[in-house]
């Protein structure tokens, strides 16, 4: 598209925007902080139900030793990273793509939308959002998991490398999930139904020794964050740099349907 | 998407286009928008002056809010050149800088219920480049009781005042209404046309849409009837249609032993009609004359003109006889005659 800016001109513009874009971003990123802590439902059910799930685990295989069945860890030094993935499956993917198909349908978008707020504002208020809520729950699974033994991990810088990748790109499946569904009563079944098969066949509830079947997960999201994790959790290694490649194509893949697929305004009749 | 040339407008820059020439704040020209066999806009043009309140008046259906988020960059049109202050706000490019100078109020409520007035209104104040204090806005609209209460416990009335709280903090040059008191009680109708009319003293310029005729009456400078998609009639509150220029009606209890064509009407150029209700109806271009005639007659005679009412047909007689072709087939018009 043809601009007539004159080019000193523009540059000043640059600067300035720069600055206030800055602003703009924390500005959006504070708000929607605050309107996550307000709503006790989503905190609560963000938080508890990870934490709930692997204190049940916990108290399941309390004392139990290092076996074959899980890769020669205990149990337990094997759900701490798989649950702290499906922590951040739930909070980044899940979460998401049901608040965005809400806030659609009751025309919080179309509002945001008619203002200044550029699109990208938005989501990077969400997705700050998305990855502060992983790393508390992420805290929360590890808190946990010492309380029944298990020793704390080892490589942290790893560990957030992972995180922050792992949540931008899960984040971006939310939304492209939000992309395709219509209406906000169709997301919770439709971004399950999903996620729960996902879940089993990566081995997050229970390792999964096929090596076919894993060759094939290894490909889809969920399992490549349960090996990236369970690395520096559990395995004294560093960062996964070949499962983090399998996320980060799924995220590519996730912003590209977002890109064009995603819808501000509720759909009208 | 659109086969169309975009304005080429920068935001610190914006082109000089036909609003920048013509000292109108909006200007739509043959614009057109169908839903696939629908043509639910059909080539409107009118012009919005700088500080005016210009409202869309028409039924539902007629293609107002389709018009209106046409406007607001919500749609793209399919013919017909629209610019709001010197933007094309179907063009993208300049969305960002257009957003800066207008407020738009929905039609819809939809805010975030979690927040406080306080907080939502901050919320969006830093989105602008030059915004109204937070307070300020909040007691513009009369919220200030409110402003600690979470969204969620307002009333329907008060989440709208809200609405509007969203759409004025930006400072904007250019404010959208669509639909501004749909479900308000009457005395909240009044408060909020207050709120309106203070907002032109600041020199705000409003469009916005309605199908309450005394909202047009009472607010609008200038307004356009919109029927099935194309403008039947645009003017001011009191010539639209021909409102002034349409014949008074004198109306009077016809006395008991005489007939119409006994009124002595015909030096006053003048006809009389008898109604149903025992009342008689004099139309006449001269109500002066006729009047005189008729009282000077009533006089003359000892009896009074019982009832004697002298009036002009009502804004809502005028939108009814304007949108009345309309109105009964409007769904088989629309999808026969799409473009």
């Amino acid at each position: 598209m043809a601009t007539i800016t004159h080019p000193a001109q523009r540059r000043v513009n640059t600067r300035r925007g720069w600055r206030r874009d800055a602003a703009l971003a924390w500005h959006q990123v504070k708000y929607e902080q605050l309107s996550f802590w307000r709503n006790p439902q989503s905190a609560f059910f963000t938080f508890v139900f990870p934490v709930v799930i692997i204190v049940v685990f916990g108290a399941l295989t309390h004392g139990g030793g290092r076996s074959s069945y899980f890769y020669g860890l205990s149990a337990l030094q094997y759900y701490v990273p798989t649950i702290a993935a499906m922590s951040v499956l739930g909070s980044c993917y899940s979460q998401l793509a049901i608040v965005l198909a809400t806030r659609r349908q009751e025309g919080i978008l179309k509002r945001v939308r008619a203002t200044p707020l550029p699109a990208w504002g938005y989501f990077l208020g969400l997705l700050a959002h998305c990855i502060l809520v992983s790393v508390v729950d992420v805290t929360l699974i590890i808190g946990v998991g010492r309380v029944f033994g298990v020793p704390l991990p080892t490589h942290w810088a790893a560990i957030a490398v992972t995180l922050v990748l792992a949540a931008s790109c899960f984040c971006a499946l939310g939304v492209a999930v939000a992309s395709l569904i219509r209406n906000a009563e169709a997301a919770p079944p439709v971004v399950q139904l999903v996620l729960f098969p996902l879940l089993f066949l990566s081995g997050t509830y229970l390792p999964i020794h096929s090596q076919a079947l894993n060759q094939v997960a290894g490909l889809l999201p969920v399992r490549p964050l349960n090996q990236a994790l369970l690395g520096p959790f559990a395995e004294h290694t560093g960062v996964n740099w070949h499962s983090l490649a399998v996320l980060a194509a799924w995220g590519a893949a996730g912003t590209l349907i977002a890109l064009r697929r995603f819808r501000w305004a509720p759909r009208t009749q | 998407m659109r086969p169309q040339l975009t304005t080429p407008a920068t935001p610190a820059a914006p082109a000089a286009a036909s609003t920048a020439a013509t000292g109108a704040a909006l200007t739509v020209a043959g614009l057109r928008k169908s839903y696939g066999p629908v043509a639910a806009v059909r080539g409107v043009s009118f012009t919005v002056r700088h500080g005016e309140i210009f409202a869309l008046l028409g039924p539902n259906g007629a293609g107002k809010t389709t018009i209106l988020e046409i406007l607001e960059g919500f749609r793209a049109r399919d013919a017909g050149q629209v610019d709001v202050l010197g933007t094309d706000p179907g063009d993208r490019a300049s969305g960002r800088a257009l957003r800066e100078r207008i407020g738009l109020v929905l039609q819809d409520i939809a805010v975030e219920p979690y927040l406080t007035v306080r907080e939502t209104v901050a919320r969006n104040a830093g989105y602008y480049p030059a915004p109204r204090d937070a307070g300020e806005v909040i007691a513009l609209v009369g919220l200030e009781g409110q402003a600690r209460q979470k969204v969620r416990h307002l009333s329907g009335g008060q989440k709208r005042r809200l609405d509007l709280a969203l759409g004025l903090v930006g400072r904007p040059e250019l404010l959208f209404l669509d639909e501004p008191t749909t479900g308000f009680d009457p005395a909240a109708r009044r408060d909020a046309w207050d709120v309106v009319r203070g907002l032109r003293e600041q020199g705000i310029t409003i469009v916005l849409t309605t199908h309450y005729m005394d909202e047009a009456q009472a607010l609008a400078d200038r307004l356009a009837v919109i029927s099935a998609g194309q403008v039947v009639a645009m003017g001011t509150p009191a010539t639209i249609g021909g409102r002034d220029r349409a014949q008074a009606r004198i109306r009077f209890a016809l006395p008991g032993d005489c007939s119409p064509a006994d009124l002595p009407l015909s030096a006053a150029r003048a006809e009389a009609t008898a109604t149903g209700d025992g009342l008689v109806t004099v139309e006449t271009a001269e109500p002066t004359g006729a009047l005189h005639v008729l009282t000077g007659w009533a006089l003359g005679r000892g009896t009074p003109l019982t009832g004697l009412t002298v009036d002009q047909p009502s804004l809502e007689e005028i939108y009814l006889r304007l949108t009345a072709q309309s109105r009964p087939t409007e769904t088989s018009e629309t999808t026969e005659r799409n473009t």
